[in-house]
């Protein structure tokens, strides 16, 4: 598992990273950003990751979401891992946005030809970590998710499905109820079959109605103007409703003006790492 | 016989009487500068007297340091006596039995020192030989010293050790030769004594622990000494102090005499003169009189030696008709004539009363003591008053005795109207006095004076004294604290105004020492004060008023935790229907509307919006506090300025900010508003226990679901001015209100 850096910058006295490295779970190159704050040169650090949405890569959240600053100032290590295997050869996996390369959905695929190397949620779940906490000066026993879109569908159903692995969980505009939208459809539909039972599993929604175990605290935000919102792909309302119902709390915040952009994951992106900071550093 | 030689036999004094009244009055002054020379006589006498208490006193060592003195004592015994050897030298018996003394005392130091080297005896045989060589050089410089040569403090030490060292040498010497002591004897013996000699039946000890005992008693007997020099110095003291109290009276009293008989003496010179005179003129008339009935005496001889020789004549007459003629001659005309031979005067005095009733009373008025002058009042001292008593202290100008004072004193009134009011008088022996039972912070007038036998003196100038407050009464119900500060308020229970406050703060502990001050808060001008404290310690805080007089006892003390922020509800805040329970912090709405509308409104109080301001919350830093709601309770609860609006709803406005829970038929319904705007926010879980971080430093205004450390909300404002909490209900139901919690780590980030 070696890593191989393909960048260091130095930012707000601590370094954003890109490495790569072989992935022995999606048997593809992958790489992933990883930001070093300073507190990190003296000691353990505790691990936040972020998964993006749909057809970005490690890149876009370490260039656009101007977290780095927050990050530095309540020394957590920062994950920011791609979306999906690249470069697998799968007929197919280039053919749309939002399905396939940049698209992995954070499921382990049950079907062919995706199910040998789109296994995104081990990948993030256990993979990604040990790779992390054997190479970073971090403390394993503190790890919080988080994601946008796509990802924060991701964030959501990694802590739901892993009550106490993860200290904190946040969204930005998550896909909150994938079995009831478009994307999820499409997606679920493609990795794990046509069953529509089998996708209940990937389903923040579901899993808050049968969740139990540690106590969760999910900040959701979610821009008003999000043309994905109108469009019914996100669907808070429903995770809302089931997490009510559950008294799960969750703190949704409808931020009046904003769209799907990371201008919008910018602009709250500190609020976010407090509400980590806060868990992860109690 | 010269009639007017014969004057002179009458005149008995040699001089005219007014220079002999001259000089009889030098002669009393004559007299009198004898009898104040017999005065002087027994102060040289007493001049004489001080001088030996002082010498007997400087022998006591009452003037040094007792120990150096003990240690020095041989050899200031001798100084004392070459000091007095010249002085005294007829006095030859003392000074012979004080340098008895001196040599007893120069024994014991000899006795101390073997002491000292019975203590260290190994110190003592190493150094043995070397103090022997020294003690030759010394005994012949003792014996040059005691040849006579007056010498110095020093040497006269020296002497004394030189003296024991040669004397211990001596004991050495015998120590050599003897071995065992013979208790019976009292002397040391040598060991085949006991065995074969005269000491064979006597009881023997080994000569060390005869030693050691007799030792042990000498000192036990240098211990008695010391104790009985100490009691020698102390009764030594005594007698001077008696000694120079008998001075000062008998000085004082000898000054009234001179007064009093001076005052006699010239009273009696001038009787003398005045009886003088009136023995001369009485002498004067007495002589004219004479005087005239000797002249008359010698004009009635005339005639009648004329008579005679007329009638010698008329014998020769031979013509019997010229001789019958004459014979109606005026001869028994003259004989029918009285002769007054009478004495006209007596030749002795009139008795006369002479009047001495004056110099009697004067006489009698020598023991007699003069009425006091009035004595002079002190003015009041610092911390001499309490609530209910002043301590009132005065002196006298003179020498003058005083038997007693009378003290009066009545409470200053600015109603002229009152000089009725009671007026108190004490007798009092002492030039002070203590009194009771007055009335808290005001101001007394006392004057005092001083009586003896003879009378009493004008009073003395009337001194303002003022008695110290009450203590204060801490307003327990409006105390707000935090974690770092307290501001505590209280009130007077006096109607004069006081000086200043003192606040003082105790840090209680776990231990036991409960009420120890840490800290005291001095010249506080207001009944109020902001504290600084340490967080999560509990203190005792009382107060004191202070005025001239003093300070007031404390008040009750208030308990302050400085767990969190604490602060009250400002009653007069509170909407007509919205009630405070009687804990204080529970508000509640029954219903909505009155009927009856007819329900006071306060100023100050909210007219539409069903609520009420707690206290200001007047510390900077952080402030937490909670409340707790039900889940059906609609409410607004934040923070406001003082003059938010009463007529407007919380959050309506830019001066208040406040979270607000709605029931929609569909779900719970939060805002969080300011300025009458909310941000979309959706809770899944309805909070029961708000928790409100209100933080002035970070402009931060937070909102948590206490129960589960939920982040809810935070408005980020810049607080121009210290807030006060607020709370409202929308509908019927009721708020809880939780102070003095401590902050939660938790709100330290979202």
């Amino acid at each position: 598992m070696a890593l191989k850096q393909i960048s260091s910058n130095k930012c707000f006295e601590g370094f954003q990273k890109v490495f790569e490295h072989d992935s022995a779970e999606l048997k593809c190159k992958m790489k992933f950003g990883i930001y070093l704050p300073p507190k990190a040169e003296t000691g353990k650090c505790p691990v936040l990751y972020w998964l993006s949405g749909l057809t970005c890569t490690e890149q876009n959240f370490i260039t656009k979401a101007a977290f780095q600053q927050a990050a530095a100032q309540h020394g957590l290590i920062v994950v920011a891992p791609d979306t999906s295997p690249r470069g697998c050869n799968i007929e197919g996996e280039d053919e749309s946005w939002d399905f396939g390369t940049g698209a992995g959905f954070y499921v382990d695929a049950t079907e062919d030809p995706w199910k040998t190397n789109y296994r995104m949620y081990s990948y993030i779940k256990d993979e990604l970590p040990k790779l992390i906490n054997a190479n970073f000066p971090t403390d394993p026993e503190r790890m919080s998710i988080f994601g946008h879109s796509m990802g924060g569908h991701g964030a959501l159903i990694l802590a739901l499905k892993n009550p106490g692995k993860y200290k904190s969980v946040s969204a930005f505009a998550p896909i909150c109820n994938p079995i009831q939208c478009q994307w999820g459809k499409k997606a679920l539909g493609g990795y794990l079959g046509p069953d529509a039972s089998k996708w209940e599993a990937y389903d923040a929604t579901q899993l808050v109605k049968s969740y139990s175990g540690a106590r969760l605290d999910i900040l959701i935000d979610q821009g008003k103007d999000d043309q994905f919102l109108s469009a019914g792909q996100l669907l808070p309302d429903n995770f809302i409703a089931a997490c009510t119902e559950r008294k799960i709390p969750v703190v949704f915040r409808l931020q009046q003006g904003y769209d799907h952009s990371y201008y919008f994951i910018a602009s709250f992106i500190n609020d976010h790492i407090k509400h980590h900071a806060k868990y992860l550093n109690a | 016989m010269d009639l007017y030689g014969s004057k002179e036999r009458f005149d008995i004094f040699p001089e005219e009487p007014s220079g002999r009244g001259d000089r009889s009055l030098g002669d009393t002054r004559r007299e009198s500068a004898l009898s104040s020379e017999k005065v002087q006589c027994p102060q040289e006498v007493g001049y004489d007297l001080e001088k030996e208490v002082a010498e007997l006193a400087k022998m006591y060592g009452l003037d040094e340091d007792r120990e150096k003195e003990l240690e020095l004592l041989g050899g200031h015994l001798e100084k004392v006596e070459s000091r007095w050897s010249p002085a005294h030298t007829e006095k030859a018996g003392s000074q012979d039995s004080i340098y008895n003394i001196s040599k007893s005392s120069s024994s014991v130091r000899d006795s101390s020192q073997s002491t000292k080297q019975q203590g260290l005896p190994d110190e003592a045989s190493q150094g043995e030989n070397q103090s022997k060589a020294r003690a030759d050089d010394e005994a012949e410089s003792s014996i040059w010293s005691r040849g006579g040569l007056s010498s110095g403090g020093v040497s006269d030490e020296w002497n004394s050790q030189a003296v024991s060292e040669e004397e211990e040498e001596e004991e050495e010497e015998e120590a050599e030769a003897a071995d065992v002591f013979c208790s019976t004897c009292k002397i040391p013996i040598r060991a085949f004594d006991k065995l074969f000699g005269d000491h064979k039946d006597h009881e023997v000890a080994q000569l060390p622990s005869a030693v050691e005992s007799e030792k042990e008693e000498i000192h036990k007997n240098m211990c008695k000494l010391e104790e009985q020099i100490a009691q020698m110095e102390n009764v030594a003291s005594h007698l001077e102090e008696i000694f120079i109290t008998v001075e000062e009276n008998f000085g004082r009293q000898e000054q009234n005499f001179e007064v009093h008989y001076n005052d006699a003496v010239q009273v009696l010179a001038q009787k003398y003169e005045e009886q003088l005179e009136a023995l001369g003129e009485e002498k004067r008339q007495k002589l004219e009189a004479l005087y005239e009935q000797l002249v008359s005496c010698g004009k009635h001889l005339d005639t009648c030696k004329e008579l005679t020789d007329e009638t010698q004549e008329l014998f020769l007459e031979n013509d019997k008709a010229e001789f019958m003629k004459v014979k109606s001659f005026n001869c028994p005309k003259f004989l029918k004539q009285e002769v007054d031979l009478e004495l006209s005067t007596l030749p002795d005095f009139e008795e006369r009363v002479i009047d001495v009733s004056e110099v009697e009373q004067l006489m009698n008025s020598i023991n007699a003591i003069p009425a006091p002058c009035a004595p002079v009042i002190n003015p009041q001292a610092p911390n001499a008053a309490t609530g209910t008593s002043l301590r009132v202290c005065w002196g006298l100008f003179s020498d003058d005795t005083v038997e007693c004072y009378q003290l009066c004193y009545q409470p200053v009134s600015n109603e002229r109207h009152s000089d009725g009011q009671a007026e108190h008088t004490l007798k009092v022996k002492e030039t002070y006095c203590t009194i009771t039972d007055l009335l808290p912070n005001t101001q007394y007038e006392f004057w005092v004076s001083a009586l003896n036998a003879s009378g009493i003196s004008p009073p003395s100038e009337r001194a303002v004294y003022v008695t110290a407050p009450s203590p204060p009464t801490i307003k327990n119900k409006k105390i707000r604290s935090c974690e770092n500060a307290a501001l505590v308020c209280w009130e007077s229970r006096d109607i004069n105004p006081v000086d200043s406050y003192t606040v003082e703060l105790s840090k209680l502990t776990d231990e036991e020492n409960d009420d120890f001050i840490t800290e005291s808060i001095v010249g506080i001008p207001n009944c109020e004060v902001l504290i600084h404290l340490q967080p999560t310690q509990k203190y005792h805080i009382c107060v004191r008023a202070q005025n001239l007089g003093g300070s007031s006892e404390r008040s009750e003390p208030v308990l302050i935790h400085t767990t969190g922020t604490c602060f009250y509800l400002n009653e007069d805040t509170a909407h007509p229907l919205l009630a405070i329970l009687d804990d204080g912090f529970t508000i509640s709405c029954d219903e909505l509307e009155n009927p009856e509308c007819d329900l006071p409104v306060y100023d100050n109080s909210f007219t539409r919006c069903i609520a009420i301001l707690g206290s200001l919350i007047p510390f900077p830093g952080k402030h937490y506090w909670e409340v707790e709601v039900t889940e059906d309770t609609e409410y607004r609860i934040g923070v406001a300025f003082e003059n938010t609006p009463r007529h407007g709803h919380l959050g309506a406005n830019n001066s208040s900010w406040c979270m607000r829970h709605i029931i929609t038929p569909s779900r719970h319904k939060y805002e969080f508003l300011h300025s009458g705007m909310t941000p979309d926010i959706r809770i899944t879980v309805p909070p029961r226990r708000i928790g409100i971080l209100l933080d002035y430093e970070n402009c931060r205004l937070s909102f948590f679901n206490a129960d589960i450390a939920q982040h809810l909300h935070t408005f980020n404002s810049h607080f121009q001015h210290y807030v006060h909490p607020c709370f409202a209900l929308e509908t019927p139901g009721i708020l809880r209100i939780h102070t003095g919690i401590t902050t939660p780590p938790w709100t330290a980030l979202p």
